[in-house]
């Protein structure tokens, strides 16, 4: 006896192809377009850092360098060294070479040194304060926990903005006006809660009866805190360092309110300085820019893995 | 053998209530509820102090106590609602861009393709660099001379001769909000990711077995399983868009006219330039106010349980 | 070693749930102890009360004669098996084990001695070198009993230490257990909802619901003479039946009286009944004490249709109809009956339970 196999009356596999194939076909627009939208202006930002004034005041622009130059950036690096160029002797200079290298150039540096500064301090203090605050809002059960919880989820909702008035005043009178402790100290507002938020989270995660066998094994909490936590801890302790120092490295408004010299300034106030400067060039900028974007792009491309849970922990939570 | 165990009563309740955990949670909590107490409870009690007086820097000697002078006035001052109106703009068409385009990145990084890996990392290229960077790359490709806008509607053949963009106060507020929605998706992005990622694919699957096609599982699974994550981004993003300064500051500094005057520019001109501190102090206490009853909700429908 | 006291202890927690209440128990030192019960009955809230990990909110607890209501677990001498295991992952199984002695201080050489007595008692010397998560669950088991062996406590703690693992791996290790109970010499507190678990392990089983203590006795006080129907059904595959009735005494003897079944209780059980005429009671027949009724057998015999059959291998349970009441009994594989048909079981009057109806006690212990 054979047995005949009835074909049904849809072809499924056809239709199962054309649907895996027009799928495909979704994602990689999809994937080119979200790509693009994310890269170009990024892109356009490097490349613009590798032309010369002359280049770059072109229309329409040049989208790829045809005469690239390391000149923007060894402005950067040397300018320090170099005359002061200002704006009676920057008119000796060809203007069609590019030569609007600006005062304020030299201070670039410096201020990096003072962002990777403030930024690795704010990190440290983040751990220091963070750490034993999220075991036990973890891991203890204490009256009063709930509270101390929306209290630290309060103070993570407070607008910079409105830290600003009173920080200033606060600061001011106790002479730490362009101090890099000053933004140090109000760093940590908006760090801390956000630190604490992620380790709880994660400590929540890591499960409750490790914490019972470690002080049946005799250890005090600080113990157990110590020799089994915090070993467990390492990738939210990497997010923390990440969330801190960018925050920190990126931050604006209160750097602008405290600082005033290179003795404090850090690596965005002294950018926002170029663009407010009409007589700098572009090219300059850009290069200064791109100075500025390239560490954290490299430490978020490093340690994507950690910033998305990191983030999806903080802000779920907080 | 006995029985009888003495406990002293008193001694023992004071003992239940700061007992060994207790004691250790004290000490571990109390870094933290030091340094919060000083650089944001302190600060913003203290803010709410200053909103009382009348103090300009540039007659330091005379600071008189006003009552509620501060807020008053803010409320008859049209600038001040000009301010709000703009913030209200600037929030609302960024928030529902932002919104809009995080929904599909994050729909197409729940696939599964060969480069999703590399696309996930490129995402978070505008969430990591400072807003600084970020302002200072929007100036320039809106250059009204030389920026890359004009350069690409130019050889588009979508105009004939280069425009004046951020100068224009029609468009400037929207091309400000296109420059923050490009460094929010990211953030946006993985928040939604993460509810996407919490749907068992079992309903997917059950979805399927009863018939269901691609859109309707769109719809009666997807969604409504993305409504917390959803809300999560509406309410975290429009604190984040109300309180927005740093692209102000760089790309218009609140012009043209008062085109790109947003609440928080408005805050610093009064501070800073106009060395008013106490109504400064009062606005800010406005906005903080605001951002505390978003968080309110935020609190109520997400964080019941931390 | 050392004998454990609960005097009046109470634990009520902030949200006011009360989990356990009134608890008035003594553990003798060396016994070993089953507390059973179904989840959210407190034992685990009063094993972790012993271990420090739970603080006591009233009463006293007492090691020997010392109050330990405040002492931290660290400072306190137990060990503890968990559920989950609870190894350290991040350490070898061998660090795993020394842990506990090493923060105790006890030196080097010791440590390494006693780590490898207690491994090659479990037999997990070739595992020492590995990490927890290469290990399969009944590996990881033995690596946990270890870190509480060695440790030599005086209170050996263990809060369902089998459930994780497959059935006949349960059973082997139940052997281990008993066997290390012997071995060690020290008081053992062990949690469960495993019924056959305790029965076979426990010196004395707690019996516990919704944070009270229901029977404190021998695995042979608490299968054989539950003082209420919660222990009683709370033990036995499957569960005892339940048939509600009044008593009726009647020239010297006394009788169960249901609209369809009339027992003679035998004299053992009447003895203990005296003044109870026309009280209203639930008798209790424990699935496995009936039997095939010899045709025209005497009274101690109930009819009823079969509801369903369903084999368990060695034997097979027989769901029956006895007006209205669903009773379920272990009867043997020969016994052939289909659904549908009507048999008569007799009932071994010796093995009967009687309860009062409205509280449940038992009206015979």
């Amino acid at each position: 006896m054979t047995d005949t196999i009835h074909k049904p009356a849809v072809d499924y596999r056809r239709r199962q192809k054309l649907a895996r194939i027009s799928r495909n076909l979704a994602i990689l627009i999809g994937a080119l377009v979200v790509a693009i939208y994310v890269l170009a202006p990024v892109a356009w930002l490097v490349s613009s850092s590798f032309q010369t004034e002359a280049e770059i005041v072109s229309v329409p622009p040049h989208w790829i360098p045809e005469d690239p130059t390391l000149r923007n950036f060894e402005a950067i690096f040397t300018a320090g060294n170099e005359e002061e160029i200002t704006y009676e002797n920057r008119s000796g200079q060809d203007p069609a070479s590019g030569g609007y290298i600006p005062s304020t150039a030299k201070n670039l540096l410096p201020a990096m040194w003072n962002s990777t500064v403030v930024a690795t301090l704010v990190v440290i203090l983040n751990l220091l304060v963070g750490v034993p605050a999220a075991y036990a809002l973890a891991k203890i059960r204490f009256m009063g926990r709930d509270a101390s919880i929306y209290f630290i989820l309060m103070t993570r909702v407070i607008p910079d903005i409105a830290l600003v008035v009173p920080f200033f005043l606060v600061i001011k009178n106790l002479g730490m006006l362009d101090s890099i402790w000053s933004l140090v100290l109000t760093y940590l507002a908006v760090t801390v809660p956000f630190t604490v938020f992620i380790l709880v989270q994660y400590f929540e995660g890591l499960p409750d009866e490790l914490d019972k066998a470690a002080r049946v094994d005799g250890c005090s909490r600080i113990q157990a805190l110590v020799r089994v936590f915090l070993p467990l801890s390492l990738p939210s302790l990497v997010a923390v360092v990440l969330f801190a120092f960018l925050t920190s490295w990126n931050e604006f408004l209160l750097a602008l309110m405290f600082t005033q010299t290179s003795a404090s300034q850090t690596l965005p106030i002294v950018l926002a300085a170029f663009t407010s400067d009409f007589t700098i060039s572009f090219s300059f900028i850009n290069a200064a820019g791109v100075l500025a974007i390239v560490p954290p792009i490299i430490v978020a491309v490093i340690f994507e893995r950690y910033i998305v849970s990191g983030l999806t922990a903080g802000a779920v939570k907080g | 053998m006995t029985d009888t165990v003495n406990i002293q009563p008193g001694r023992s309740r004071l003992r239940a209530a700061f007992g060994y955990e207790e004691r250790s949670a004290m000490i571990f909590l109390a870094p933290v509820m030091l340094v919060l107490m000083l650089v944001a409870v302190f600060p913003i009690l203290y803010s709410l102090y200053l909103s009382f007086f009348r103090i300009k820097l540039t007659r330091p000697n005379r600071t008189p106590f006003v009552w509620l002078d501060n807020y008053t006035d803010l409320f008859g001052n049209e600038l001040f609602w000009t301010s709000v109106a703009r913030t209200v703009v600037f929030s609302v068409v960024s928030v529902s861009a932002i919104a809009v385009i995080a929904l599909l990145v994050s729909l197409l990084l729940n696939q599964d393709f060969r480069f999703r890996r590399v696309l996930s990392t490129i995402i978070l290229v505008p969430w990591a660099i400072p807003y600084v960077a970020n302002a200072l790359m929007w100036k320039w490709i809106y250059d009204s001379g030389y920026g890359a806008l004009n350069g690409l509607l130019f050889q588009l053949d979508f105009i004939s001769r280069y425009m004046v963009f951020l100068g224009d106060q029609n468009k400037t507020i929207y091309l400000i909000a296109n420059a923050f929605v490009w460094k929010e998706v990211p953030l946006a992005t993985i928040l939604l990711l993460v509810s996407l990622k919490a749907i068992p694919s079992d309903l997917y699957a059950a979805a399927r077995v009863d018939g269901a096609t691609v859109w309707s599982r769109f719809v009666h699974v997807t969604l409504p399983a993305m409504k917390p994550g959803f809300l999560l981004v509406m309410i975290y993003e429009t604190m984040m868009a109300i309180r927005h300064f740093d692209l102000f500051f760089i790309l218009t500094e609140g012009g043209p006219g008062d085109a790109s005057h947003v609440l928080s520019w408005h805050i610093y001109v009064e501070t800073f330039r106009n060395l008013s501190f106490g109504s400064g102090a009062a606005m800010s206490y406005v906005l903080a106010l605001v951002t505390f009853a978003l968080s309110y909700i935020f609190i109520r429908t997400l964080g019941r349980r931390v | 070693m050392a004998r454990i006291r609960f005097n009046n202890v109470e634990k009520k927690y902030a949200n006011g749930f009360h989990a356990v209440q009134n608890l008035t128990l003594d553990i003798q030192d060396k016994e070993f102890l089953v507390l059973l019960g179904p989840s959210g009955c407190g034992k685990s809230t009063t094993l972790n009360m012993i271990a420090g990990l739970e603080d006591v909110s009233g009463g006293a607890l007492l090691f020997d004669d010392e109050l330990v209501n405040y002492t931290p677990p660290h400072k306190r001498d137990v060990a503890m098996v968990f559920q989950s295991y609870a190894l350290y992952p991040h350490k070898s199984v061998f660090d795993n084990i020394a842990f506990g002695l090493q923060m105790r201080k006890v030196d080097r050489a010791e440590i390494d001695k006693r780590v490898r007595e207690a491994a090659e008692k479990l037999e997990i010397t070739h595992l020492l070198d590995r990490r927890p998560s290469q290990l399969s669950g009944g590996q990881r088991q033995r690596v946990a009993l270890g870190r509480a062996m060695v440790r030599e406590p005086s209170v050996f703690l263990m809060d369902e230490p089998l459930s994780n693992l497959d059935a006949a791996l349960r059973i082997s290790m139940r052997a281990e257990i008993k066997e290390l109970h012997q071995s060690m010499q020290t008081t053992f507190v062990y949690v469960t909802h495993d019924q056959a678990e305790a029965l076979t392990l426990a010196d004395r089983i707690v019996v516990m619901k919704d944070g009270v203590v229901k029977q404190v006795g021998t695995p042979d006080d608490i299968y054989e003479r539950p003082e209420n129907t919660f222990v009683a059904s709370f033990l036995g595959s499957p569960p005892i039946n339940y048939i509600d009735g009044t008593l009726k005494f009647a020239g010297g003897g006394a009788q169960f009286l249901h609209e369809a079944l009339a027992l003679d209780l035998p004299e053992a059980i009447t003895a203990k009944l005296s003044g109870q005429d026309g009280r209203k009671v639930r008798l209790g027949i424990r699935a496995e004490d009936v039997d095939e009724a010899a045709a025209g057998g005497p009274g101690a015999t109930i009819h009823g249709k079969v509801n369903s059959v369903l084999p368990v291998g060695s034997d097979q349970f027989l769901g029956f109809d006895f007006y209205g009441n669903e009773l379920f009994f272990r009867v043997g594989k020969d016994l052939a009956h289909k659904v549908g048909d009507d048999v008569s079981l007799s009932v071994d009057l010796n093995r009967l339970h009687l309860f009062d109806k409205d509280s449940g006690a038992s009206l015979l212990w």
